[in-house]
């Protein structure tokens, strides 16, 4: 700042003339760093110089106008900063300043925490209290004892303030009076009038308290507390209402309190609400944010690495003598052709979110879905009520999957692969025709228009789908038929003999199981016919077989009765899951076996049949909503040779299904024998749950059945291991 | 000493420190324009707050799973709401900031109402003034005194802004003030109490030269607010107003939707940070080298994009083409308006008058052409009191002023009275009686010798001949020659050295003519920092405003019937 002037300075060696200061005689080469230098120096100083340099100036006016006026000349370019530029010798553009550290800041984070603690031990003393008043309160069975009994229990709670003591109703008040009575809030023990008194009732009471019991459960498990700032605190909450005890009366009955009381409580029930409850928007902006950084990280990383792969490719060669032949030039500039059409895609398919309008008919179809959806689960869970023992099935379906997807090609993953393909369109018909159910309902006739547009053009696109699946598969079944037949015949035959062999000098069970094992047996064979010709269209021969062997009477009979306490179990346990995920219909696991059966008579009626009817069949069944997709699912399967086959073969395996396997593989391939055996001991444990589920309901007939059968897989077990002990 | 970066770090340290996750935007009137002038909405988003609400918006829908960044002025209002809100929290955790020193008893009264223990955070971030541009602030306060002492919210109130923009900029300065004024003399005692009273907050590191605090009083300069302007910014905020860095522009004819407000923030508007200090002619021309830039770079965005390279610099420049369409669309229109409205109002012709009447002394041609004026019929009524305004500022003693002859002409072309009156009310505002130092006549050699000098080289430009006093007064401050009998240091101990940095602020309000004019001093000192602030920022209007905010009614001149003081204001 001082050194504003130095630098205009001149060499003092130089002539002295020019631009002389006039007091202290140094030259400072121009007229305007004269006038500066001037006013920085010798501003301060008496009158008379400043005479003496007015009297200069007049004279440098004069002398030298004709070379002010030239400088003048080269400044006039600079602006409106000209005045300035006498002395500008770097000063900062502000918004040039250097980085500056943040500003000062103060915190009152720990003054805080230290009022707050103080008062929140006081809240929570306090919420303790009411809670631990409150189960006393509920802990006895209000509606069998005597009025004179609780008000002993109630009073011995809290002692009641005498009625004296208070002449006015503290809250509003009021005077009390013969027709303005007190009342005492059971809580706290204080009086009210009748217009200020509240009532807990005892649904949120059992609430409140059950409440404070598990978050003591929980805190002592290691993945408690899901937020971090409510911490050990709230559970100083629970740990002073460990004093459990079991909440059964059922009636309707409330409990007298005071506002304050209530309010307290009130807060609490809120808080209790809100802990575990997570929106959907957070889960999903967490995925999104996840995506996101995903993008962020890889995005350079990919641009950089192709770049120079591109670059590679493209050079590839280029610099060899011979040039490469023009295909191979070609097949580099494809390739590099291929990559901007990659780029093009999904680089700048990144940047395009639905518009606005886009994204308002979404949120319109979502909230729809949502509603549907909604209505679904609730059967669904209606459902998973009813067969609460399903979860076993599962997983030895699950384990039975495996296995047999390890042997090859199975038609039970083609049905479930069939089902995802077709499920977006047949939800897509679902949801319109709901649309239209619920804008005809709300008379907006010009949107039922459009919705039903949508609706024929999508039914047409199913249509055409299922049209084209099922003339690819008659074509396929056409050519491949009779090589196939011809095969395996010949491997049948030998199949025959061994497995007939094998089981006539094993055995000897009951006749229905004998014919479902060799049933199962066959299918087994198929199955490994499978693998070696790796097709999956040769079922028809097994289904012949299959029908054939299904005759006995007795078989279906029993399988039957068999469905009905495990309910889904055997259809899940292969795959036909339409069935199980079906939410609309309540009743499918008495229905469920006819239908199959019936699938399987049909097919074994007509053996080429059009898929058209079915599929007009479908579109009728389309009229309830929610219900649609099953039977679908079932036409589907029932067209679908390979899977509808061997589906409808399924209920009839069931959970003796492992034992053809354990014989044929026991002799064949040893290693799978162990998951076998554990298949069997679950399903054992699946029908021994059963027979339990059948006991408690008072179906004796069931019972009986499942116990047979229980006693044949073990049977079936012990003879197992008897023989992979030898 | 950037007062933007200043706030913005504030901001983002607020994010920040409340770490991942959706975010809520908590704050109050004031707060709200102190940190929409320094980010941007966008800017905002990126860093996952989705949300700006009021704390005063009565219907706010309960958010669990948001959290909350409260950043407030500590007034009891705000407590108050604030304490209500934490009974019943709407968002999961609050993070709560003020923008000033907040008492410990209102501390102890949030911590109370903390039951559900949802607070994560009580922190003073002294973001509590507006930052208009790095060197200039403003507190958004019209009207801060009465008559000639200080209405006492205001004092307060600029008290806290002066502070928290000392305790931003982390100085602990010296302090001198105008000996002439009053108000002056109070802030600059209330701002040393803050720092005697919080010293602990303002025990920075120290610098060999200690910051300089200067604060003067706009009645010293009145003239600077009457002028019409020319460079952009303050000609924008004369002609059109702007209004923490927005733009009304509802009232320009055809305006399209999307242009009704438009933000003009040095920040992040390349071409406006490039010209806002630039006149009216240069601005014209760099529009159109915008426009002929725009233009050139149309045609090739819509070129083939085969290559990753193109698709790259597609998608790179892609943001900045829309950001530049939109930055062309904008100034194109602010600047038609501008010339729209030069053309209408006059103003090249109304402009050369008033820098007559500010910078020359030649009366008798002066009120010649301020009579011939007010003769024409598109002078706009603004524009003829302003005029005669700044006669009366100027001549006010002189032998034959024409000033009644001229209040006459007013009359007679019809306008209200309020400007009449104004006329006298703002002689009594800043007229000589007043002013501490010499607006017109320089006293002493050296002034004289510029004067001199600068009739001698001729005049650049006729529209931006004046110089605000300002200009003159921290010049002198720079260079150490400033009067102590006219700036007295507040307590014992004087600055010795020349000072480096330089907060000066303006009670009664700043210009942008005055920010032009600290720009380049910042610009040509090296090693100066000078920080400008105002009580406001004012334009004519505003001016006027204050004036009349003031309670000086003005003494008609011509009329006797004065309206009582207080159906004023």
């Amino acid at each position: 700042m001082a050194s504003g002037c130095p630098a205009a300075f001149g060499d003092p060696t130089e002539v002295r003339e020019g631009f002389l200061c006039p007091l202290c005689l140094k030259d400072l080469q121009a007229f305007r760093q004269l006038q500066a230098h001037y006013e920085e120096q010798h501003s301060g100083e008496d009158r008379d110089v400043r005479a003496q340099l007015r009297n200069l100036v007049q004279k440098a006016k004069r002398a030298k106008k004709k070379l002010l006026k030239q400088e003048d000349d080269d400044r006039t370019d600079s602006g409106s900063q000209e005045q300035y530029e006498s002395f500008s010798y770097g000063g900062v553009d502000p918004y040039m300043w250097e980085p500056q550290e943040v500003g000062a800041m103060r915190s009152h984070l720990s003054e805080f925490k230290k009022h707050r603690a103080a008062r929140i031990d006081h809240y929570v003393v306090e919420v303790n209290k009411l809670i631990i008043r409150l189960e006393k309160l509920t802990s006895f069975d209000r509606a069998n004892t005597e009025s004179a009994k609780i008000r002993a229990i109630e009073k011995s709670v809290v002692p009641w303030v005498s009625d004296q003591d208070v002449p006015f109703c503290p809250d509003c008040g009021s005077k009390f009076s013969i027709r303005n009575r007190r009342h005492h809030c059971r809580l706290c023990g204080s009086i009210m009038c009748k217009k200020c008194m509240e009532f807990v009732s005892l649904h949120l009471a059992s609430k409140l308290t059950s409440a404070s019991r598990e978050a003591l459960g929980s805190h002592t498990s290691p993945n408690s507390s899901p937020s971090s700032v409510h911490g050990s605190r709230r559970g100083s909450i629970s740990s002073i209402s460990s004093v459990n005890s079991v909440l059964d009366e059922k009636d309707d009955e409330r409990i007298r309190c005071c506002q304050h009381c209530k309010d307290t409580l009130l807060k609490r029930e809120q808080q209790i609400d809100e802990k575990e409850y997570t929106p959907e928007i957070v889960k999903l902006y967490e995925k999104l944010r996840l995506c996101m950084e995903k993008v962020d990280q890889k995005a350079p990383e990919y641009i950089r690495m192709a770049e120079s792969l591109n670059k590679k490719i493209l050079s590839l060669g280029l610099h060899e003598d011979p040039q490469p032949h023009p295909k191979i030039l070609q097949l580099q500039r494809m390739i590099r052709y291929s990559a901007t059409l990659f780029v093009q895609e999904k680089l700048l398919g990144l940047m395009s979110l639905p518009t606005k309008d886009q994204y308002e008919e979404l949120k319109k179809r979502r909230l729809n879905m949502v509603a549907l959806e909604a209505q679904g689960r609730q059967e669904e869970k209606q459902k998973e009520f009813i067969s609460a023992s399903a979860v076993n099935g599962d997983e030895t379906h699950i384990k039975k999957g495996t296995v047999k997807k390890s042997e090859g090609w199975l038609p039970t993953s083609s049905i479930s692969r069939e089902r995802e393909r077709a499920d977006p369109l047949l939800q897509q018909i679902d949801n319109i025709t709901s649309f239209i159910k619920q804008a005809k309902a709300a008379n907006r006739i010009d949107e039922v228009h459009t919705l039903q547009e949508n609706l024929m053009q999508l039914q047409d696109e199913y249509d055409q789908q299922q049209t084209l699946k099922a003339i690819e598969l008659s074509k396929k079944q056409a050519e491949e038929e009779e090589i196939q037949r011809e095969e395996l015949q010949v491997l049948r035959e030998k199949e025959w003999e061994r497995e007939h062999h094998k089981f006539m000098s094993q055995h000897s069970r009951t006749r229905s199981l004998d014919f479902r094992e060799i049933k199962q047996h066959l299918d087994v064979t198929w199955i490994k016919g499978d693998t070696s010709f790796e097709t999956p269209i040769e079922q028809l021969p097994a289904k012949e077989h299959l029908t054939f062997t299904l005759k006995p009477q007795n078989v279906p009979q029993c399988d039957k009765d068999r469905d009905q306490p495990a309910c889904l179990n055997p259809f899940e346990d292969e795959a036909d899951t339409p069935q199980v995920e079906d939410p609309a219909n309540p009743f499918a696991k008495d229905t469920s076996p006819v239908v199959s059966f019936s699938n399987t008579a049909q097919q074994s009626d007509k053996k080429e049949y059009n898929p058209f009817e079915s599929e007009e069949e479908d579109e009728q069944s389309n009229g309830a909503p929610g219900s649609t997709s099953n039977p679908f699912e079932e036409d589907e399967n029932t067209f679908e040779k390979p899977g509808g086959s061997w589906n409808s073969g399924n209920p009839f395996e069931e959970g003796s299904s492992v034992n053809p396997f354990e014989v044929e593989d026991g002799s064949e391939i040893s290693g799978e024998e162990a998951i076998e055996e554990e298949l069997l001991l679950q399903q054992i444990d699946n029908i021994k749950a059963y027979i339990f589920d059948a006991k408690h309901s008072g179906r004796l007939d069931e019972v009986e059945v499942l116990t047979e059968n229980l006693k044949e897989l073990k049977h079936t077990l012990a003879k197992q291991k008897e023989k992979s002990n030898c | 000493m950037n007062a933007v970066l200043a706030v913005r770090q504030y901001v983002s340290k607020m994010i920040e420190d409340s770490g991942p996750g959706m975010k809520v935007l908590l704050m109050d009137r004031e707060t709200t324009g102190a940190v929409s002038v320094v980010y941007t909405q966008s800017e905002i988003l990126q860093r996952e707050v989705y949300l700006f609400e009021r704390l005063d918006s009565p219907n706010r829908e309960p958010m669990k799973h948001l959290k909350a960044i409260c950043f407030l002025r500590p007034t009891k209002e705000n407590v108050e709401l604030l304490v209500q809100e934490l009974r019943r929290p709407k968002y999961s955790v609050y993070f709560i900031y003020f923008s000033n020193v907040i008492s410990k008893s209102d501390v102890k009264a949030l911590a109370e109402a903390d039951e559900q223990e949802v607070v994560a955070e009580v922190q003073e971030f002294y973001g509590d003034y507006i930052a208009v541009n790095p060197h200039v602030f403003s507190l958004n306060l019209l009207g801060c005194c009465r008559g000639r002492s200080w209405e006492p919210a205001q004092l307060t109130r600029t008290t806290q802004g002066l502070t928290a923009l000392l305790l931003s900029l982390k100085k602990c300065p010296m302090i001198r003030y105008q000996l002439s004024s009053e108000p002056a003399k109070r802030l600059a005692e209330c701002v040393k109490q803050v720092i005697t009273k919080e010293y602990e907050l303002f025990d920075f590191r120290r610098t060999e030269v200690p910051p300089l605090l200067l604060i003067l009083d706009r009645s010293d300069d009145a003239i600077t607010p009457l002028l019409n302007q020319w460079t952009y910014q303050a000609m924008v905020h004369e002609l059109l107003g702007i209004n923490n860095n927005r733009i009304d522009l509802s009232r320009v004819p055809g305006i399209s939707k999307d242009l009704r407000e438009v933000v003009l923030s040095a920040e992040n508007d390349e071409f406006y940070a490039n010209n806002m200090y630039l006149n009216f002619a240069e601005i014209g021309t760099n529009i159109k080298n915008l426009m002929e830039d725009f233009q050139r770079r149309k045609p090739k965005e819509q070129q083939k994009l085969e290559s990753i390279a193109d698709m790259k610099a597609f998608v790179e420049n892609y943001p900045q083409f829309k950001k530049m369409s939109g930055t062309v669309s904008k100034h194109v229109t602010v600047v038609g308006e501008l010339s729209r409205l030069v053309a209408e109002r006059n103003l090249l012709e109304v402009s050369e008058v008033e820098q007559e009447l500010a910078c020359q002394s030649d009366h008798s041609s002066a009120l010649q052409s301020v009579r011939r004026l007010l003769q024409s019929p598109r002078l706009s009524e603004l524009d003829a009191a302003r005029l005669v305004m700044l006669y009366a500022l100027r001549y006010e003693r002189h032998a034959s002023s024409g000033l009644p002859a001229l209040l006459e002409e007013l009359r007679a072309r019809g306008g209200s009275d309020r400007y009449r009156k104004l006329v006298s009310a703002v002689v009594e505002y800043g007229g000589k009686r007043v002013r501490g130092s010499d607006l017109f006549s320089p006293k002493d050699a050296v002034a004289i010798t510029k004067q001199f000098l600068k009739g001698l080289k001729g005049i650049e430009n006729v529209y931006t001949q004046h110089q605000p006093l300002l200009q003159e007064t921290l010049d002198q401050l720079i260079k150490g020659k400033l009067k102590d009998s006219q700036y007295p240091y507040l307590g014992p101990n004087t600055l010795r050295d020349r000072p480096q940095d330089i907060i000066v602020f303006l009670i009664g309000g700043a210009t942008y003519e005055e920010a032009l004019a600290v720009f380049n001093l910042n610009r040509s000192n090296p090693g100066v920092r000078i920080v400008l602030g105002g009580t406001t920022i004012h334009n004519t209007r505003s001016f006027l405003e204050e004036v009349t905010a003031a309670g000086f009614r003005g003494r008609s001149t011509e009329s006797s019937q004065v309206p009582p003081r207080s159906s004023r204001r």
